[in-house]
């Protein structure tokens, strides 16, 4: 596996906001909008995967 | 003379009771017509397989002309237009695959082939998603490059096209559910879908002959990867619920039950990462639909652990009376009526069995009208409307 091992994932995410937030510039305005946002996509490509599994 | 929002209104009431097993004012029917749509829509298999909105509009021809209470939006649920924009090759695709007027069918690769391995367990059980990402789709798919390799346009078009047919196909449930109700008065019958663990190990990553073997050379793996993919599959059931949690999530049945798996294997795996799934789902305030594919009866008394009311239990090849006696002060039930009978029988025969059914297994509620197994295009019109109407006049409470 790779170095987001370490992470435990949530279902509904394919990439944790915290992985991705260390690659990130300071962030100057607001984080929680950032993560929402982040985490909403992060649901579409959860749901194309699974749903592929499951449904199709 | 009722407006269509009070037809509605009138079976969402009469499908619902039934299924908290208690009694409405007549018996709810609740078909799973898939290909049979078609045939009375005049649509070939292919048609409705690969064109959705030809499905929808198969879907509402038979809203329009029978007097159900509640409808799959679209039981060919199958749309083989994304699947063939994923590059999915497990699907034998009507009027490509097959004849034109023959059901798309499941393809399990065979032994060798299987989209998992018997050493990859670890590479699951440590991040399944990853895992489907880099290792299961790569193979499931003929476009889908694997992790390593060169992408190619076909690779990065399996995505997007993919992806979009999803949502676009997705998106596209929600007039047809409310199409149904404000044109037809038709309850759409369930909402989220739900496997067990065991059965998508099974179906879609180790095959059924893998699996076989896997559960008796590392049974702890198996274990440990069916407890691994819990979370997802209780997570995708729940994304997909009824807000409104009237209507249940749809458990489609395969292959947990003996003979496929012994004693032991039901025990030890298949029943304890599929028990807290159900569970946690009533906890949230939905019921689960077992659609028990095959025959369940020798695991009813596992059943019975569940809270009352959690679940309803669909009969296919078990005798709809035995399940009665064993579940029915417990659960709703449906189904039960044999596929065969409705292709192949009159319908002096149908109502005959509808009566038997009314009669002994209906007559305190807690029952909704069915076939056995969903309906395909060899059902007879005349013995499904033949079923339909001898329920309306003789299901009265």
């Amino acid at each position: 596996m790779n170095e987001n091992e370490t992470i435990e994932l949530k279902p509904g995410i394919c990439l944790s906001w915290e992985e991705i937030r260390k690659e990130l510039p300071e962030i100057k305005g607001d984080e929680e909008i950032l993560k929402r946002v982040w985490e909403d996509n992060e649901a579409l490509a959860y749901m194309y995967i699974w749903h592929l599994l499951l449904s199709f | 003379m009722l407006t269509m929002e009070q037809l509605y209104q009138q079976r969402l009431k009469r499908y619902t009771t039934a299924m908290r097993n208690e009694k409405p004012d007549r018996v709810p029917i609740r078909p799973f017509v898939a290909e049979f749509t078609a045939k009375y829509a005049g649509f070939t298999c292919q048609q409705v397989s690969h064109d959705y909105n030809l499905a929808f509009e198969a879907v509402n021809q038979c809203a329009r002309d029978f007097d159900w209470d509640a409808m799959v939006p679209n039981m060919v649920y199958v749309w083989t237009g994304l699947t063939q924009a994923a590059g999915i090759r497990y699907y034998a695709v009507p009027g490509l695959d097959i004849p034109e007027n023959v059901g798309f069918q499941y393809r399990e690769p065979p032994e060798g082939q299987a989209f998992m391995r018997e050493d990859e367990y670890d590479l699951l059980i440590a991040n399944p998603t990853e895992f489907l990402f880099n290792v299961w789709l790569p193979r499931a798919s003929k476009d889908v490059c694997a992790a390593g390799e060169p992408v190619n346009l076909r690779n990065n078009l399996s995505f997007l096209k993919g992806g979009m047919a999803l949502l676009s196909y997705f998106n596209a449930f929600g007039p047809q559910i409310q199409k149904m109700r404000n044109d037809y008065g038709m309850v759409s019958a369930i909402s989220g879908i739900l496997k067990a663990p065991f059965d998508i190990l099974a179906d879609k990553m180790r095959g059924y002959i893998g699996l076989v073997m896997d559960l008796h050379e590392r049974p702890e793996k198996v274990k440990k990867a069916c407890e691994a993919l819990m979370p997802h599959i209780l997570h995708n059931a729940l994304s997909g619920a009824d807000p409104d949690k009237n209507v249940p999530i749809a458990f489609w049945m395969h292959r947990g039950c003996t003979p496929f798996i012994n004693w032991d294997h039901f025990n030890n795996i298949f029943w304890p990462t599929l028990k807290p799934i159900i569970e946690e789902i009533w906890r949230q305030g939905h019921q689960t639909l077992f659609y028990a594919e095959g025959r369940w009866l020798a695991h009813l008394d596992s059943f019975l652990e569940l809270p009352a009311g959690s679940i309803v239990f669909h009969v296919d090849q078990d005798d709809v009376f035995e399940v009665h006696k064993k579940i029915g002060h417990k659960f709703c039930i449906s189904g039960g009526i044999p596929n065969y009978i409705l292709a192949y029988e009159t319908p002096d025969k149908v109502r005959a069995l509808c009566k038997k059914v009314i009669d002994e297994v209906a007559a305190d509620g807690g029952y909704i009208m069915d076939s056995s197994a969903i309906m395909q295009n060899d059902t007879s019109i005349e013995n499904l409307k033949a079923l339909t109407d001898f329920t309306r006049e003789y299901g009265v409470y």
